[in-house]
């Protein structure tokens, strides 16, 4: 077996038994089942119970058939007081001409409580009103909030998986450099077979837990219910998230790899790091705010520029439809952009990472021959 | 034989150092097939550098290393086995596949990195360990590990730096046994040491290093050879001035005068100390590896 594959084989066998891993493989799979189910435990109907002291029920139910009403009739006026103060009651209809609450009434329950009554007094004297008609123009309305949260919840789960990726590789390699075994490797190996083996390897770590979590969140979403509610075309979304993963992974492992490479302790991992892990942050708050705005200016011009695409892509991809030949080439940019963030950074690292001791400068390393 | 000549290495120059530092400056030995060299010489003298260049994880400005004739290069140094300097295991990787992955990486099919693995693991005494992490081992049983790391490709070479440093005795005669071992087997054998008694009883030849410059080297009875006996005389309670005109130096202690010296006529000074007082010792001294090598760096 070539060397590449042995060192990338090694950290998957090391990394995928370590309590770690199966821990966090499975937090984030009950994060993201929990998360398909969140819809259906926040959108319980509202329920509203209401007296009457001398009056007729309202239909309300009619107007309202999400929510539900439980009526209770109350003797006299001063029972109704009560009942409304203990919070028996939400409100109560006294003589068809009042309604008593504990403050202000609940602006919903408010407007269709004047309007169903409306309704009744002008059914009353032979008059009846037909309802507006309401219709959506945009096609695609029916599954916009749908769309949204698909988008939300890829982006934080790409966001996450890169960090902590990216994040690995930097320890992976101080580990190597700080205790001396780069030597032993490097008396064998290839700077770039260590290097790619152990990025290659880290990011079949990343998938494995991507695909648990796209697989997990597909399963718990169509288990629950709202999966019935998704636009079609998810399938491609999800492959594409795949992708972008894969390319984003590669541009920001690279990366930290060659900042890593510049310290031996572990302890200066995260100084060193610190502008890799912005660049991550910005690229997940320009990607953030596009699932807001995924047709606006800075959605569709950051889905170009790498590493952003990385993030804003696929959110534009979830929350709209794009088209194939944008996707295509967006994926184009970034590829270049991953092949010479590759040539940098094993450069860098092929320079510092047998240099043990204090912080290499960056500048000082390009400047080396 | 491997051949290293003329290593010439700087350093770039830091805030401290504007001019660079001359880390090795025209290192040259040989190293024979059987063959265990001792490394010795002061902190920063040089040695580190030397076996990293050997082991190709650093570059000299100049010069070559050969083995068999041949320049290094990454194939040959694929048979080596070394042992760096603060040595480096990875600390959550269980020992045997530790081993095993190293013999992969060094070129080895997966049975016979498995079958290798398991000898040695057997033969280092480290066996009933094998599935346990690398930090959970005592200090003695990690260095057997890291041995076991340079030893399991079977190599043709053995470049290990300080490899019997923080060891208590019994683990430095296991480590010394199994090089002594490989070393039989002709397998040529360099290590640095700071403990001079331990290079003087290993070793066939010693090299002594300073300041970048190997300043004596050769078999340790050559630089004893080199470095001359020692006469020591002891003479009890002698007459006032009863050395004037020998050679050497004469120390007092108590009524007791010792005179050492290296060159001189024996016999005239014999008569001159039984004339001079009662002769408690008369006797020629070897040099040890420490007075050669002080005297070699001074």
């Amino acid at each position: 077996m070539n060397g590449l594959m042995l060192v990338a084989r090694r950290e998957i066998m090391t990394q995928i038994r370590t309590r770690a891993f199966v821990i966090g493989l499975l937090i984030s799979a009950v994060l993201v089942a929990a998360l398909s189910y969140a819809p259906k435990v926040f959108d319980t109907p509202d329920v509203y119970t209401l007296g009457t002291v001398n009056s007729q029920q309202l239909p309300l139910q009619a107007a309202a058939p999400e929510a539900k009403f439980e009526w209770r009739s109350l003797p006299d006026e001063a029972a109704a007081k009560q009942a409304v103060l203990a919070g028996d009651v939400d409100a109560v209809l006294v003589n068809g001409t009042k309604v008593l609450t504990d403050g202000e009434i609940e602006p919903e329950l408010g407007v269709l409580m004047q309007t169903v009554n409306r309704e009744v007094r002008l059914g009353a004297i032979g008059t009846s009103i037909p309802p507006l008609q309401i219709e959506s123009v945009n096609p695609d309305a029916r599954y916009e909030s749908a769309r949204t949260g698909i988008a939300v919840v890829l982006v934080l789960v790409l966001f996450m998986m890169l960090l902590g990726q990216a994040v690995m590789v930097a320890m992976g390699v101080v580990e190597e450099k700080g205790s001396r075994i780069v030597e032993i490797l490097l008396s064998t190996l290839r700077p770039w077979q260590l290097l790619g083996g152990k990025i290659l390897g880290l990011g079949v770590l990343g998938l494995i837990n991507l695909v648990t979590i796209l697989a997990v969140g597909l399963g718990a979403a169509t288990a629950s219910g709202i999966a019935s509610d998704f636009p079609p075309g998810i399938p491609g979304v999800v492959a594409g998230v795949l992708v972008w993963f894969v390319l984003g992974y590669a541009f920001f492992a690279t990366l930290s790899a060659a900042l890593a490479s510049l310290v031996s302790r572990q302890e200066e991992v995260n100084t060193v790091m610190t502008p890799l892990t912005m660049l991550i942050m910005v690229t997940y708050f320009v990607a953030f705010y596009a699932t807001n705005d995924a047709t606006g200016t800075l959605a569709t011009v950051m889905s170009y520029v790498p590493p952003f695409s990385s993030m804003v892509m696929p959110v534009r991809m979830a929350a709209t439809e794009v088209p194939l030949w944008q996707v295509g080439a967006s994926m184009a940019a970034m590829v270049v952009a991953v092949l010479a963030v590759l040539a940098f950074g094993a450069k860098v690292y092929e320079r510092a990472v047998l240099r043990t001791g204090a912080r290499l400068k960056l500048v000082e390393v390009l400047r080396a021959k | 034989m491997l051949e290293i000549s003329e290593l010439h290495k700087r350093f770039a120059g830091g805030p401290d150092a504007p001019g660079g530092k001359v880390a090795l400056d025209g290192i040259s030995f040989v190293v024979r097939p059987g063959e265990m060299f001792g490394f010795v010489g002061a902190n920063g003298a040089g040695k580190t550098t030397t076996m990293r260049i050997i082991m190709g994880v650093l570059q000299a400005d100049s010069g070559s290393v050969s083995w068999q004739g041949r320049e290094l290069g990454r194939d040959t140094r694929r048979h080596f086995g070394y042992m760096p300097e603060e040595r480096g295991l990875y600390q959550k990787m269980r020992v045997a596949e530790q081993i095993e992955y190293f013999g992969r990486l060094h070129g080895l099919g997966a049975a016979a990195a498995k079958k290798a693995t398991e000898d040695l693991m057997e033969r280092l005494g480290v066996a009933e360990r094998r599935n346990d992490a690398v930090q959970a081992l005592s200090l003695g049983n990690q260095q057997r590990v890291q041995l076991a790391v340079a030893l399991v490709h079977d190599p043709e070479v053995l470049v290990l730096d300080e490899p019997f440093s923080g060891l208590d005795p019994i683990a430095v005669d296991a480590l010394a046994t199994a090089l002594q071992e490989r070393c039989r087997g002709g397998v040529p054998v360099i290590f640095s040491s700071h403990q001079l008694e331990l290079v003087e009883r290993l070793c066939d030849s010693v090299g002594i290093v300073s300041a970048g410059r190997m300043v004596a080297t050769g078999t340790v009875a050559d630089l004893r050879a080199a470095e001359g006996n020692t006469l020591r005389v002891v003479v009890r309670d002698p007459a006032p001035g009863w050395a004037e005109g020998l050679p050497g130096t004469v120390s007092v202690n108590g009524d007791r005068h010792i005179l050492r010296t290296t060159d001189g006529d024996d016999q005239e000074i014999l008569r001159r100390a039984v004339k001079a007082g009662h002769v408690e010792h008369f006797g020629v001294e070897q040099p040890t590896l420490t007075e050669i090598f002080k005297e070699a760096v001074a």
